[in-house]
Order: structure tokens, then C-alpha cells, then sequence
């Protein structure tokens, strides 16, 4: 909600403020009416990614605000550094006015909630009580650089649900670039509630650059993947097994990045073509990677055992065709991904002018 | 909810290229005869069907845990389809009867009141512990990843010197109350776990949560008589009518009646007025026990007919018995059965009475309620054509939170035992006759006047 101003509006202003406001609103519904079904999104995802924002957003507001406040505190009287700390203002709903917020953050958040929904309910394959499940084997191979990844990804996951259970444990678990935008639309923030004064704004910057600074986007669970899946290293005929293995030990995370691998894409890439339900995307990349039609039917299933929405039936229809297209013509069609991702925004971005 | 399961572990059935029914063991035949299939046609249960197409078409090997029905009640199972040179063969295990709505089992949720939670693989290996039990007790949580379960534990045996995670492993059910001590530090904690099952319906592993420092007191050998009277008194105030309000809602929300909502919100909404409806037969139930197990209860002494009352109750129940295609063969204007009774309890008890014969009854048959003199008492009887009870079974249908079928929907179990002590308070009896598979007859008899 917006905070309420000290000092009461007069009647222009108040209209002003109205005509806005009712802008806003009437843009929004209208957007909404048009959008369709399928880019609707669920309560489940709207909820937990809104959630997931303010708990990226509580976190470095807090560091920063602290920081900054001790700054100030050295430099000088102490009443600007408790202003700064006794701010009420929130600084969440200040940056969710519409536009304010990188679309790319966003994206990035229903990604991951996407993904962390698929994984929370794959379908573990039949267990042997011999032997431990796949990541904790790993974790305890004799090679130590797959040893130490393993054990990585299990702590990654670790904090990353327990995280969902407690709130936010570890960092803001964005790519670098956007946590730094985020750092400094928070500092930005900071700065406008305090009265933009020069002292603030100083000590608000050297606060936001430490915490950037210490952001290490290598601990992030795709990250982190992603180190497993080079330290594997799967040869072509280790990677049906692997792939089946990843995702009956329901870990999406180390499937994705073991995927992202074969096909030299990267993680956030391949996670959307395997959190999408209906991404055609999908089987071309299980064949650009020369899977068996029998390798794409156990994935699909599992997939769409996880995934309701995800039509198994009329995909086993079509697998004859999906096994049918030729690797090297599946990798064609997917050329597009493999080219730099800020050559394909820019691409993109001179076809819609 | 504890069902029965079926006695034979694995039942098969093969199909040939295109899906039809080849053989099958008698009771998978017998179910998807009942459910309209035949041999030489494709499987009738639609979920059946579903797995074996999949298996023949993807040509993979495909495990799932279904949902059929069949007659009365839900039978859930796990169905294996392998794709075998041009056929399918269908492997069906775990079959159990569930009713139509049973308190969930979600194999995901814990219980809500865990400090922390931890899950472990088949092996029994350690694969999530709460990173925030490390911050507030004292251990490091990422270093038990991939770690047997006693790296984190030393369990303990309970009260009755059992180990519950032991027989938690050996039924598959959910682990509940085990005493253990944090390794770490020693703490006495209290964990708890449901199971993850795998692709086949196996023990795919736990998922747990701990209560710390807090110690499972046996619980203390009090009658249950010792119910307090405030405990039920406020029940009609505090329970009813919030749960006749959730139910009033979720009918209208899955109504549509504010405007229309996705299918599966309606769905979600039938479920909660479903499951409210059980509460509040639950809580009726518990207000009915709490009165007669007073020492005081004295139901009124007024001149009834029993006639009268076993017509009423079986017009309550008409409705009913015509959805279910039974039809009730009631005392006739002209009978009589003059009795000494609280007419609303001995209507109470017929109206479970027929009720439960009506359930349990097969379409098509007759519920037959007759009344007549014995000597210085009268008595109505009720007779089904259903299952029966096994000899065995005639005293525990009246014992507490017994049931005579444990798929009952809905059910407390403590109807029949409430008509007992109701009818025995009037100075009556209730008591039952039965061969399995020839039906039941439950007798009330109260004195005559």
C-alpha cells in the first residue's frame, strides 16, 4: 500500500493522485481482459513469486538500510542514521508500481517458482532401500570434483526449500546483473523516502555497493547445478540414464543443467523449455540431444505425472513424429537459442520497431 | 482411512495390441466386469484403460497409483503396464477401498505443528534437514545431507517399548510420536513422518518433522466416560455452526451461485463442504456420546408404537434408498407394537438402523423392517440382503469408533454403539444376527406395554 503523506493533500493534488491511481487500474484491467488463458497466471504461482519478491526485496533493504545507517552514524549525529532506520515506508510497494521492476526479475521468479512447483512433485522412481538415492551417491563417488558438486547441490536444494519454509535464509538467489538493478531500485527507494538528501544518498550508495559486492550469484542452485552436470561430463550414451536418473531422484535442477549441457544452451533457457507444459521446444531439444523414442516417453511421462496440466495422451500420439525428426534437424531448430542471449534481444527488439 | 485391502498382493491381467482384455485374475475380471468390460474388449474402468494405452503407445513401462470405482466405494490402486511383445501386461497392487471422501493422506504434508522438518531416500539417507534446526539447536544441518538418518537421530523406543519408525517401515504408513534424541546435542525431540511412495507404490523414503523438547506422556488410563460435560457442552455453539457455515459456502462456491469459477476450484469446494459434513456427523456423535455416557442420562419412559416409529424412520430414508435402488419393506398402517420409549431416541436409532441397512445394501434388493411382540417386550427388526458380518465381528459393531465397514462414508463409528447404549438406557436391547453374504439383522427391542 502507498504511505500515507505527512502532510494533507490539497484538492488538486488529491485529484491528481485519483486520476492517476484510476489510470493505473483502468490499464491493468483492460490488459487483463485480454489476456489469454494460458498466460494467465495461477493464484499458486502469483502468490509465491509476490512472496518470493518481498522476501529478495525485505532482505536487501534491510542490509543496505543497516549499512548505510552505521555509515552515517560514524560520519556524524546519529539522528540522520535513525531516520533512515526508522523509515515506515515499504519499500516493496513503492518499487511494484507498474514499470518500475526489471520485466527480466520477473520472468525469473515464475521461472523459478515454475520450477521449484514441477520438482516439489515428481514422482520418485522405484527405490531400491540398498541403495541411496542418486545425488547422495554422487555426493560419495571417489572423484572428487563430482563428490564436491553433488554435496553442493544437495546443500543448494537444502536451502533453497528450507528457505521456502522459513523465509529467506541466504541471498536474494538472482543472477548478478539483477540483483545489482534490484540493490540499487532498493537504494533508489531509500533515498526518495529519506528526503533525497546528499549525506543519505552517499552513505546509501556505499551501503548498496558493499552488498552487491558480496553477492555471489556461484552459490545459486543453477549455479550450482550446472557445476555438477560439467563435473558428470555425460558421454552421449551415458545420457539417457542420467537424464531418467535426475529426474526419479527428483532433482529438476541437475536434469535442466545436465540438458542445458548436451544441448549448449543455458540453464534459464532449457529450465523454460522444461517447465513450460506445452513448449514443442522440449522434444526437439531431447532430440537435438539424440535421445531414443523410448528415453523422451519415460521423461514425458514423468513430467506430466508432476504436471497435470501437461497432456500425455495426445503427446503419445505424436511421438512417432517427434522420434522421427533427425538430430541434426532438431538442433537446427533450436540454432536460434544457442546465439548470445543479448544478440537475440537485440534481434527481437529490431523486429517489433 | 483404514481400508481393506485386497488379500492377493499382485493380481494380473494381459491385453493384446490393441488394449482388449485377454485374462485376468478373477477379481481384477470381476471389477472391470462390474464396471461394464468384458473379456475380448477394452478395459471399462476408465483409469485402468488409461495406463494400459499409455504403456502400449509411449512403449514404455507405465506406473501409476489410480482411482476406480466400484459400486458403493472408491478402490484405490497401483497399476504397472509393460508394454510385452504386441500386448500389455497390467499388474495391479496395493488395492484398497477408500471412501468417497477420506481425510486426506497427502503424502507431502507434515504435521503443522513441526519445528523443523527433514526427509530421507529408500536408503534411509538424509536429503533435506531444515537449514533454520541448525541456526536455533545447535547443529550443522548441511553437513548431515546424504547422511543415514541416525546421523541426526538416536531413536528411541516408545512408552510400550515399540520403535513406531519400524513398524512405520514394515506397513508403509505414516510415522507418528517417535522419541529420539538430537545426536547433536542430545535434545529430546518427538518426530513424525509421512511416506513418500515411489513410481510403484514402494517406500520412496520419509518426510518428516520434529517437535523439539517435548516428551509423549502416556496417555492417562482415564474411562473415556471422563469426557469433562464442559468439554461437549459448548460443541453445538463452537463447532456446529461454523462448520454448517463452511459447509453452506463451499456448496454455494461449487454452486457457482457468486458467478462462475475454474472447475477446479468447484472441485476443491465439494471436497471441504464433503469433509464438513463428516465433521458435523462426527461432532452430532460425540454430543449424543457425551449425554448417554453420563450417569444421570435417563431417556423419557413415554407409551410409543414401535410400528409408528419404524414407518417414520424408513420415510426419512426413502430417498435415500431409492438413489440407491433399494426399496424398504415397512410395518403396515395396520400393525402396532405398543412400547415404554423416548420416542426422538428410538427414532434415532432406526433411522441408523435402516440407514445402514440401505448402504449396505445391493441394488435392486429389499430392506425389510417388521415389528412384533415377545412376550413383556417388542421389537422391530431390520433386514438386509447385504454382505453381513462374520460371526466374529457381531460384538465389535457395537464397541466405540468400530465400524462394520471401514470404506463407510462418513462414518464415526460410533452410531451403532450410541443405539446400544440408548436402547439398553430404555430398558431395551440392540443386538444383531448374521451370515456373511446372507445379509444382517439387527434387532431392537424395548418393553412392551
Amino acid at each position: 500500500m502507498p504511505t500515507v503523506p505527512p502532510q494533507p493533500l490539497s484538492p488538486a493534488e488529491a485529484a491528481v493522485r485519483a486520476r492517476t491511481r484510476a489510470a493505473v487500474r483502468a490499464h491493468g484491467a483492460v490488459a487483463d481482459f485480454f489476456l489469454p488463458d494460458d498466460a494467465r497466471l495461477d493464484e499458486r504461482t502469483r502468490v509465491v513469486a509476490a512472496r518470493m519478491l518481498g522476501e529478495a526485496i525485505g532482505g536487501l533493504d534491510l542490509a543496505i538500510r543497516r549499512h548505510a545507517a552505521r555509515l552515517l552514524g560514524r560520519a556524524g549525529p546519529d539522528d540522520e542514521a535513525e531516520r533512515l532506520l526508522a523509515l515506515r515506508d515499504d519499500v516493496a510497494a513503492r518499487l511494484s508500481r507498474p514499470g518500475l521492476l526489471p520485466g527480466e526479475l520477473i520472468e525469473e521468479l515464475i521461472a523459478r517458482v515454475r520450477h521449484d512447483a514441477l520438482a516439489e512433485r515428481l514422482t520418485a522412481a522405484d527405490a531400491d532401500a540398498e541403495q541411496p538415492s542418486l545425488l547422495v551417491r554422487l555426493a560419495g563417488v571417489p572423484d572428487t570434483v563430482v563428490a564436491g558438486a553433488a554435496s553442493a547441490l544437495l546443500a543448494a536444494e537444502n536451502r533453497r526449500r528450507g528457505d521456502t519454509d522459513h523465509g529467506p535464509g541466504g541471498g536474494s538467489e538472482l543472477p548478478a546483473e539483477l540483483h545489482h538493478r534490484l540493490a540499487w531500485l532498493i537504494a533508489a527507494a531509500l533515498h526518495e523516502m529519506a528526503g533525497a538528501d546528499v549525506t543519505v544518498g552517499r552513505a546509501l550508495a556505499e551501503a548498496t555497493a558493499r552488498s552487491i559486492a558480496a553477492y555471489d550469484e556461484g552459490d545459486r542452485l543453477d549455479a550450482v547445478a550446472t557445476r555438477l552436470a560439467i563435473a558428470i561430463d555425460a558421454r552421449g550414451h551415458e545420457l539417457p540414464e542420467l537424464l531418467i536418473d535426475a529426474l526419479g531422484d527428483r532433482r529438476l535442477a541437475l536434469f535442466i543443467a545436465v540438458l542445458a549441457r548436451a544441448l549448449d544452451l543455458d540453464f534459464a533457457q532449457t529450465r523454460a523449455l522444461v517447465v513450460e507444459p506445452d513448449d514443442e521446444r522440449l522434444w526437439l531439444g531431447l532430440r537435438a540431444a539424440a535421445l531414443e523414442r523410448s528415453t523422451i516417453a519415460r521423461i514425458a511421462l514423468m513430467l506430466a505425472d508432476a504436471d497435470p496440466r501437461r497432456d500425455i495422451e495426445s503427446f503419445a500420439e505424436r511421438l512417432d513424429e517427434v522420434a522421427a525428426v533427425s538430430a541434426d534437424a532438431a538442433r537446427e531448430a533450436l540454432a536460434w537459442l544457442t546465439l548470445p542471449p543479448d544478440f537475440r534481444a537485440a534481434i527481437h527488439a529490431l523486429g517489433t520497431m | 482411512m483404514t481400508v481393506a485391502a485386497h488379500p492377493v498382493s499382485v493380481l494380473n491381467a494381459r491385453l493384446d495390441r490393441e488394449g482388449r482384455l485377454i485374462d485376468a485374475d478373477p477379481a481384477l475380471a470381476g471389477l472391470n466386469a462390474r464396471a461394464g468390460g468384458a473379456t475380448g474388449t477394452l478395459l471399462a474402468p476408465p483409469a485402468l484403460a488409461t495406463v494400459v494405452r499409455l504403456a502400449r503407445r509411449l512403449g514404455i513401462v507405465v506406473s501409476r497409483r489410480i482411482t476406480v470405482a466400484d459400486d458403493d466405494a472408491d478402490i484405490e490402486m497401483w497399476a504397472r503396464a509393460q508394454p510385452d511383445g504386441d500386448g500389455v501386461r497390467l499388474a495391479v497392487s496395493g488395492w484398497r477401498e477408500t471412501g468417497v471422501w477420506t481425510p486426506p493422506t497427502d503424502r507431502e504434508s507434515v504435521q503443522p505443528d513441526a519445528d523443523w522438518r527433514w526427509e530421507t531416500d529408500a536408503a534411509l539417507r538424509l536429503t533435506l534437514v531444515s537449514p533454520v534446526a541448525g541456526r536455533s539447536f545447535g547443529f550443522d544441518p548441511f553437513a548431515l545431507l546424504g547422511k543415514p538418518l541416525t546421523a541426526l537421530f538416536d531413536l528411541e523406543s516408545d512408552g510400550d517399548g515399540l520403535m513406531p519408525i519400524l513398524s512405520a517401515l514394515a506397513g508403509q504408513a505414516a510415522l507418528s510420536d517417535q522419541p529420539a534424541r538430537l545426536r547433536a546435542t542430545g535434545a529430546a525431540v518427538v518426530i513424525s513422518a509421512t511416506v513418500r511412495q515411489d513410481a510403484s507404490g514402494g517406500f520412496g523414503g520419509f518426510v518428516g518433522g520434529v517437535r523439539m523438547d517435548q516428551v509423549v506422556e502416556p496417555e492417562p488410563a482415564v474411562a473415556p466416560a471422563a469426557l469433562p460435560t464442559q468439554f461437549t457442552a459448548g460443541l453445538d455453539q463452537a463447532l456446529r455452526t461454523p462448520l454448517a457455515r463452511i459447509v453452506a459456502h463451499a456448496d454455494s462456491i461449487n454452486a457457482a451461485a457468486e458467478g462462475p469459477i475454474g472447475d477446479d476450484y468447484a472441485g476443491y469446494a465439494a471436497d471441504i463442504a464433503s469433509a464438513g459434513r463428516h465433521l458435523i456427523g462426527l461432532v452430532d456423535d460425540l454430543v449424543d456420546l457425551q449425554a448417554i455416557e453420563r450417569d444421570d442420562f435417563a431417556p423419557a419412559r413415554d407409551p410409543i408404537d414401535l410400528a409408528d416409529v419404524a414407518r417414520r424412520a424408513a420415510g426419512l430414508l426413502s430417498v435415500r434408498a431409492a438413489g440407491a435402488g433399494v426399496t424398504i419393506d415397512r410395518p403396515g398402517f395396520a400393525d402396532a407394537a405398543p412400547a415404554t420409549g423416548d420416542f426422538r431416541r428410538t427414532l434415532q436409532i432406526l433411522v441408523n438402523l435402516v440407514g445402514n441397512a440401505v448402504r449396505y445394501s445391493p441394488a435392486g434388493t429389499a430392506v425389510s423392517v417388521s415389528v412384533a411382540r415377545e412376550g413383556d417386550s417388542a421389537r422391530v427388526a431390520v433386514v438386509d440382503r447385504g454382505k453381513g458380518i462374520a460371526l466374529e465381528d457381531h460384538g465389535r459393531v457395537f464397541e466405540k469408533f468400530e465400524r462394520i465397514d471401514p470404506s463407510e462414508i462418513g462414518g464415526s463409528g460410533l452410531g451403532l454403539y450410541i443405539a446400544r447404549r440408548l436402547a439398553r438406557a430404555m430398558g431395551g436391547d440392540l443386538s444383531v444376527t448374521s451370515t456373511p453374504g446372507a445379509g444382517a439383522t439387527f434387532t431392537l427391542t424395548l418393553p412392551a406395554r
